[in-house]
């Protein structure tokens, strides 16, 4: 009776598990806080906390080696997008400085069927993944900022996530350091 | 479509959510004696109601008690935890357990008898789960989790009848 | 093409309840929660058909003006279907597909982590696709 069953894609399942308990969490989250902007922060680090794991996993499975520059981050962020929420964001809207740029979300498989009501109107929903984003990359010896541009939930045409390069991190602490 | 691991990171996240969250909130933290996951509880209750609607749109009505509990220990849980029920026991009169000899979230927690005293935080999300989807069911429970011996969990189902 | 639609839950309280013509609405909640007796007999009765294990309960009850539609989901959601006497063309078939995607558009309400299961639906987007549903722009 061990063997598993093909009745259901199980793909699929597992998307819908991931959309309805971060939808219980969340809803969770603005009873147990005080105020919506709260819920959003706590779910930004929440998000940071998981990039922090996911990293590893995604660089054990991909095999990927350093980026050279930005644009290779990205490129490797997108392709972490689809690994993990199967979705396959756009790059977009790049800074003249080259380190600022967006993901073009226009299908997010966490907001699938969510609707805000109006007392949260001002919740980050999505604000996760700005700390997946955030948390991987600091393990990478990279400092970003990343919020949230558009909203879908909020009314907009996609989800627009942009993130901003502040600094390399140093990779090991100068000696003399505790 | 996601992948398995992020769910799993996500599941380890949110019990650490709800363990900080009842130390802010300076609940019960005494890991000896029951700490308080009926957050986690529910918020399997809740995932496990919702999903159950989805995945019965389809199918034909179960013929009864049995039925139903036999569609959870193999279709239901292969969706979830990629794998079947390993031994379903009943009396028959309302109370089954469930064996999983290799449960998902205590598989990376450890074989022996390591961490033992964490366990509950790793299964209370799918006792929710379990109550909530038997709940949408038209079958009411409780449900607990017995760990022995990591990775293997027996969940206890107790239906209620009026 | 339906008049009303009404998915009743459980205890058999009911959550939704949409109708063309406002006006008959009262009228037809009556006729609506009469009708869930009949919907109890199919499934529990004596006289139940054996082994029939759709979900798609068929015509409830037939009125002077009205026909009755029954379904029951395997969480015991039920959804009810009133249409016109007088259209004649509405086959089987099409009464079984308004079900299905009303069957759909619930599974999809359930999923906002906002909507509480037990509660009337208030989503004004839930009740816009129905009222598609209803009018066959669907």
């Amino acid at each position: 009776m061990s063997r598993a069953s093909n009745r259901f894609d199980t793909k699929k399942v597992n998307s819908e598990l991931v959309t309805l308990t971060y939808g219980a969490l969340v809803a969770q989250m603005v009873k147990d806080a005080e105020n919506t902007d709260d819920v959003s922060k706590q779910l930004e680090r929440l998000g940071y906390n998981m990039g922090v794991r996911l990293i590893e996993d995604f660089l054990a499975k991909t095999g990927t080696g350093r980026c050279m520059d930005l644009k290779d981050t990205a490129d490797k962020i997108q392709s972490a997008f689809k690994m993990y929420l199967g979705v396959q964001p756009n790059v977009a809207n790049w800074s003249p400085g080259g380190d600022e740029f967006s993901f073009i979300l226009d299908t997010n498989p966490l907001t699938d069927l969510v609707e805000l009501p109006d007392d949260l109107k001002n919740l980050k929903y999505c604000n996760i993944i700005c700390g997946v984003i955030r948390g991987a990359l600091e393990m990478v010896q990279l400092d970003v900022q990343s919020w949230i541009v558009q909203d879908q939930l909020k009314g907009d045409q996609n989800t627009e996530i942009r993130v901003k390069f502040i600094r390399r991190l140093e990779d090991a602490m100068p000696a003399g350091e505790d | 479509m996601c992948d398995q691991s992020v769910f799993e990171i996500f599941h380890s996240e949110l019990v650490n959510y709800v363990i900080q969250n009842n130390e802010t909130q300076l609940k019960n933290t005494s890991k000896t004696h029951g700490e308080d996951l009926s957050n986690l509880e529910y918020i399997g209750f809740s995932t496990g109601f919702r999903i159950i609607e989805r995945l019965t749109r389809e199918l034909p009505r179960f013929r009864d008690e049995l039925d139903t509990m036999k569609f959870i220990c193999t279709d239901f849980w292969s969706a979830i935890y990629m794998k079947q029920i390993d031994n379903l026991r009943t009396n028959h009169q309302g109370i089954y357990v469930l064996q999983d000899n290799c449960f998902r979230y205590l598989s990376k927690l450890s074989n022996t008898k390591q961490y033992l005293d964490l366990s509950p935080r790793y299964v209370t999300f799918t006792c929710g789960l379990l109550r909530g989807s038997l709940a949408n069911l038209g079958i009411r429970s409780i449900v607990t989790a017995e760990v022995q011996t990591m990775p293997s969990c027996k969940f206890h189902i107790q239906v209620q009848r009026n | 093409m339906a008049v009303c639609v009404a998915i009743i839950g459980k205890d058999n309280s009911p959550k939704f309840l949409s109708s063309l013509n406002p006006d008959e609405e009262l009228c037809f909640q009556y006729k609506i929660l009469s009708s869930l007796d009949i919907v109890e007999e199919k499934i529990h009765g004596v006289n139940r058909a054996t082994d029939n294990r759709e979900l798609f309960l068929g015509l409830l009850y037939a009125l002077e003006t009205h026909k009755i539609y029954g379904y029951v989901t395997n969480t015991k959601m039920k959804f009810i279907i009133v249409v016109d006497s007088s259209n004649i063309a509405l086959r089987d078939n099409e009464i079984r597909s308004m079900f299905r995607k009303i069957h759909s558009e619930y599974a999809d309400i359930i999923c906002n982590p906002f909507y509480i299961p037990g509660e009337p639906i208030t989503f004004k987007s839930f009740a816009n696709n129905i009222k598609n549903i209803m009018t066959g722009t669907v």
